[in-house]
């Protein structure tokens, strides 16, 4: 009995991961085969093996262009997030002041908000301070746009750290400034870890301001980028999902690298 | 202090003088934004024609970007309202929009209307000014290919129009063989299915009261649309279209036509050639392919059986905001003339807004134009396509119904009625 | 002497932490939230701005297509996580037993989540394409010629279609977050009902489920925001047709404020406003219904 459970439960299993990766397998299967290859059968498997395609993408589509743009973008971005987070976030953890727990609540809520709600007035915003169609204006929406979950996730982490070492670091006379920096950070890796590796994710995979606020060609992110290939003549279905390949492999292999800090991350915030 | 502001004039001063000087001796980069990225020879005549002005004025440079559709019009919306449009971009006349908030110059006094036909002029004159260049016209044809037509046994009559009831078993006829009878597909485009439907329309209403029809100020429960909307439903049901209508895009529809897995007709703008004469790995059609026009068929009642729809398809506008605005003009100026407008029937074979001697066209596709030319005598035009002509919510329930739902088979003729009538 | 110190507040210590953030939370959201309300309340075109008071949240009233995104977005953000979670409930639960292989199976599963909607919508589109799509292809494998359809071009269909993919991107998610609380929970309190005698059935329900409660409510909500929220794979599918059963608040608002041949942003504000009213509202609701509920355990 214990057998046939055991059976039953892993077939379940393959069957479910074959549909939850199934996808990904046949991209990445795919953007090694030439169109025409793939028109003539959709699921087959590469006779040859097009690495050329890669390179074809990045250098003759311009993927270099976008690849570089969505990286400066997300890096810059991520930084930014990353320390003026913390710093927010050690405020808000550590210190008790009359305005504390408001502020704290009024920046949390913001991560329920559509962003609906503000494309729509950034863009006026940006146009007006010619930041519009600009990668810098585009880094520092997406770090307004993720400063409240950062926030949020160094703060429950930074709240847990014991009052006492703090007290000693004081009479050790470090002044707060260098309280922050030697002591909390240090101790807070592994939530920026996790925070530094969300936004990363996220933002690598932002479409919504992107494409709002970004029209030229040369300052076009990945996701924009991916569209190149949909002209209206013949689906180019070989070189879309090479792009998608260049696109995906980043992400995949960050998680891949830094899956179990990152779900314990994430889990730490949703478990209770 | 003194010092110091005296030296700031002093620069300021030197600044300004230099800046003058600036214009005369720099040269002048005009941008021009346009759609046609996958039209190789309408890009090839644009491009054409930016060299020889390029050469007729030196010291001036036209830089040109190729757009597909819904890029360019997205990309406008919100680079006109950023102030960072191009001098030049290809605009269609229903976008009133850019006129209503004055984002296009007048050219009435900058172009040569001599040599622009009255109507194309009209597509685009709003109040007292006349926002764009007309250059390409469109007539709504019914490609059919030759060959399967000979194969099901039908002939044509002389004038290539079949009777309502004869067209409907024809399309019935191609379905039993396995042929889709009419290629088409609304994936990316909000016009290409509601040509079946707004052509019978037309030909039932004549062109008054269709023009009543779009405005709004006919209902679509009178008698006449009614049937009209019958027999669109009568070829739907039958299987006229194929099964992949409502995802198939724009050049897909195309090939689906000519090259795989064919179709028996294709109703599309005469605009089918820019796509069909390209070579046949960037989706033109096969060599040699049996290529036959054949008109929609004649409604039984119909007012107006020769009616057909023309429109002004591309045009070129002027940036009312470019400070290079008289050279802008004046690019657009060069290409209102009899030798550029033969230049451009003779190479892309779509009608053009500029005046054109048709019996001057040579060169190797002379043929189909004659063939267009045949297919067009005796006919009635009314002028714009539908979604030109209405704006707002109309345009928006038009597309989503009579271009998506209705011949996808999706709703009955009484939704039909109702949701256009409830938009108005 | 600590007491002392812990009661003085360096102001000048918070303003310097806390400013730079403030700043950008300030200027880049509070601020734009601000001007989307104001924008609401007029006529806003490219070169002037018209007050026009309430008239376009009259015209909002009336707006049938507005109507059908909420209807819409709400069927999405209220399905979605009944789907996602509970399937991923059940399965976990499954293999809370033993997972062999565990941390390739949670990579696994996690990758639909690590793509973007754009390149899932993309993918998803292809498997539903009506002639070579893995969907139809595998109806035809096993006969149910009559099941093929244009998934994504049938307005009954269509989002259905979509609540799937979003359900199958998700649900990997949920168990990977599920297995881990049920992983530490207190094996003493699992240990003490087995011997109690409980069957299997009832020490899950009655022993299980509540510990991992809070999680799986979070878990709820955190969905839920999520699909009122999507817009990336509706615009890479089926861009809101057909016939609008796609619709959701998120596109309309994109459309009226980018498509639409006109230029005025005062509608697409108002739309903005009234959805952004109508989540919190019902985030609000969910978490209140949520504590009633813990309040009466205790």
């Amino acid at each position: 009995m214990e057998r046939l459970k055991q059976v039953v439960l892993l077939t379940f299993l393959c069957i479910y991961t074959a549909f939850a990766a199934g996808p990904f397998v046949w991209v990445a299967i795919m953007s090694l085969r030439t169109t025409t290859e793939i028109s003539r059968n959709h699921y087959g498997l590469p006779e040859m093996f097009h690495w050329e395609k890669f390179p074809d993408a990045w250098f003759n589509s311009n993927y270099n262009i976008y690849f570089t743009n969505s990286a400066l973008v997300v890096f810059s971005a991520v930084v930014i997030l990353t320390l003026i987070g913390a710093m927010a976030a050690h405020c808000f953890a550590r210190y008790r002041f009359r305005l504390n727990r408001l502020l704290y609540f009024v920046i949390f809520s913001t991560i329920i908000f559509p962003p609906q709600i503000t494309v729509i007035a950034l863009f006026q915003i940006l146009v007006q301070y010619g930041l519009y169609n600009s990668l810098f204006g585009l880094t520092l929406v997406y770090v307004a746009f993720q400063l409240p979950i950062t926030i949020y996730i160094l703060e429950t982490f930074f709240a847990r750290i014991p009052n006492d070492l703090f007290e000693a670091a004081r009479m050790d006379g470090y002044s707060e400034w260098a309280i922050f920096w030697r002591v909390s950070l240090p101790i807070a890796l592994p939530a920026l870890a996790t925070t530094i590796i969300l936004n990363t994710i996220l933002l690598w995979n932002e479409f919504l301001y992107a494409v709002v606020l970004i029209t030229d060609e040369d300052k076009r992110t990945l996701p924009l980028g991916i569209q190149r290939f949909m002209g209206d003549q013949l689906e180019d279905i070989g070189m879309i999902a090479t792009g998608l390949m260049i696109a995906i492999i980043p992400v995949v292999a960050i998680y891949a690298f830094f899956s179990e800090r990152l779900i314990q991350g994430m889990t730490a915030g949703a478990v209770k | 202090m003194l010092n110091i502001s005296a030296r700031i004039r002093a620069a300021l001063a030197a600044l300004g003088l230099a800046m003058l000087a600036m214009p005369c001796a720099q040269a002048q980069e005009i941008t021009v934004w346009s759609h046609w990225a996958a039209e190789a020879v309408k890009r090839g005549y644009v491009e054409e024609a930016a060299k020889r002005f390029e050469a007729s004025r030196p010291g001036v440079k036209v830089k040109i970007t190729w757009y597909e559709k819904t890029a360019l019009y997205a990309a406008l919306r919100t680079a006109l309202r950023a102030g960072q449009a191009p001098d030049v971009f290809y605009a269609e006349p229903d976008q009133t929009d850019y006129i209503d908030n004055g984002f296009l110059a007048d050219l009435s006094s900058g172009l040569n209307w001599g040599n622009i036909e009255p109507w194309a002029k009209t597509a685009w004159t709003v109040g007292r000014g006349t926002y764009g260049f007309p250059l390409e016209a469109s007539t709504v044809e019914l490609y059919y290919n030759r060959k399967l037509l000979e194969e099901l046994g039908v002939k044509l009559p002389p004038n290539g129009q079949l009777e309502q009831g004869a067209f409907l078993d024809l399309v019935k006829k191609a379905k039993a063989r396995g042929i889709t009878p009419m290629s088409q597909g609304v994936g990316d485009r909000p016009f290409p299915g509601a040509y079946v439907t707004h052509e019978v329309l037309l030909k039932k209403l004549g062109t008054k009261e269709y023009d009543d029809l779009l405005r709004g100020k006919l209902s679509w429960n009178d008698k006449r649309v009614v049937e009209a909307l019958q027999f669109v439903k009568q070829l739907v049901d039958a299987g006229a279209f194929p099964a992949s209508f409502t995802s198939l895009k724009l050049g897909e529809s195309h090939t689906y036509f000519h090259t795989n897995p064919g179709a028996l007709m294709f109703q599309m703008g005469s605009w089918y050639t820019s796509r069909a004469f390209n070579p046949t790995d960037k989706g033109g059609q096969p060599a040699g392919f049996p290529l036959g026009i054949m008109q929609m068929p004649a409604m039984t009642g119909g007012a107006c059986n020769q009616c057909k729809t023309m429109a002004v398809g591309g045009s070129f506008v002027v940036n009312a905001a470019s400070p290079r605005k008289e050279v802008a003009i004046a690019l657009l100026n060069s290409m209102a003339t009899p030798e550029m407008g033969n230049k451009w029937l003779e190479n892309v074979l779509v009608q053009t807004g500029i005046k054109t001697d048709a019996s001057k066209v040579s060169g190797p596709h002379a043929d189909y134009f004659k063939q267009l030319a045949r297919a067009n005598e005796g006919n009635t035009y009314y002028f714009g396509m539908p979604i030109q002509v209405m704006q707002g919510k109309p345009k928006e329930v038009f597309t989503q119904v009579i271009n998506n739902a209705f011949p996808a088979g999706s709703i009955g003729i009484d939704d039909v009625v109702k949701q256009m009538n409830a938009a108005k | 002497m600590s007491l002392n110190r812990a009661l003085q507040t360096p102001w000048r210590a918070v303003t310097v932490f806390l400013l730079p953030a403030l700043t950008i939370y300030v200027a880049l959201t509070a601020y734009p939230v601000a001007r989307t309300l104001w924008n609401s309340f007029h006529k806003v075109l490219p070169k002037r701005e018209e007050f026009v008071g309430l008239a376009n949240y009259a015209e909002l009233v009336q707006d049938e297509i507005f109507w059908r995104a909420v209807k819409n977005t709400l069927i999405w953000s209220c399905t979605s996580p009944l789907f996602e979670v509970s399937i991923a409930l059940v399965l976990s639960l499954a293999l809370y037993a033993k997972v062999p292989g565990a941390r390739f199976f949670r990579i696994a599963w996690f990758t639909p989540v690590l793509m973007s909607y754009i390149v899932v919508g993309i993918i998803w589109v292809w498997i539903y394409n009506y002639d070579w799509g893995a969907a139809n292809q595998m109806l035809r494998a096993v006969g149910l010629e009559s099941w093929v359809m244009p998934w994504l071009g049938k307005p009954t269909t269509a989002l259905p279609a979509l609540i799937f993919i979003t359900t199958w991107m998700w649900t990997g998610f949920n168990m990977v977050v599920l297995l881990a609380a049920l992983h530490s929970l207190p094996s003493e309190v699992i240990e003490a009902a087995e011997l109690d005698n409980c069957g299997w059935w009832s020490k899950t329900i009655f022993v299980i489920l509540p510990m991992i409660r809070a999680t799986v409510l979070n878990l709820i909500v955190l969905s839920f925001v999520g699909k009122m929220k999507i817009f990336d794979l509706v615009w890479i599918t089926t861009k809101g047709g057909p016939l609008w059963s796609t619709e959701t608040v998120s596109t309309y608002v994109y459309k009226r404020a980018f498509e639409w041949s006109t230029f005025d942003l005062g509608y697409p504000s108002a739309v903005a406003s009234v959805w952004f009213v109508i989540v919190l509202g019902s985030v609000l609701a969910l978490t209140w219904a949520f504590h009633q509920r813990e309040k009466l355990e205790y």
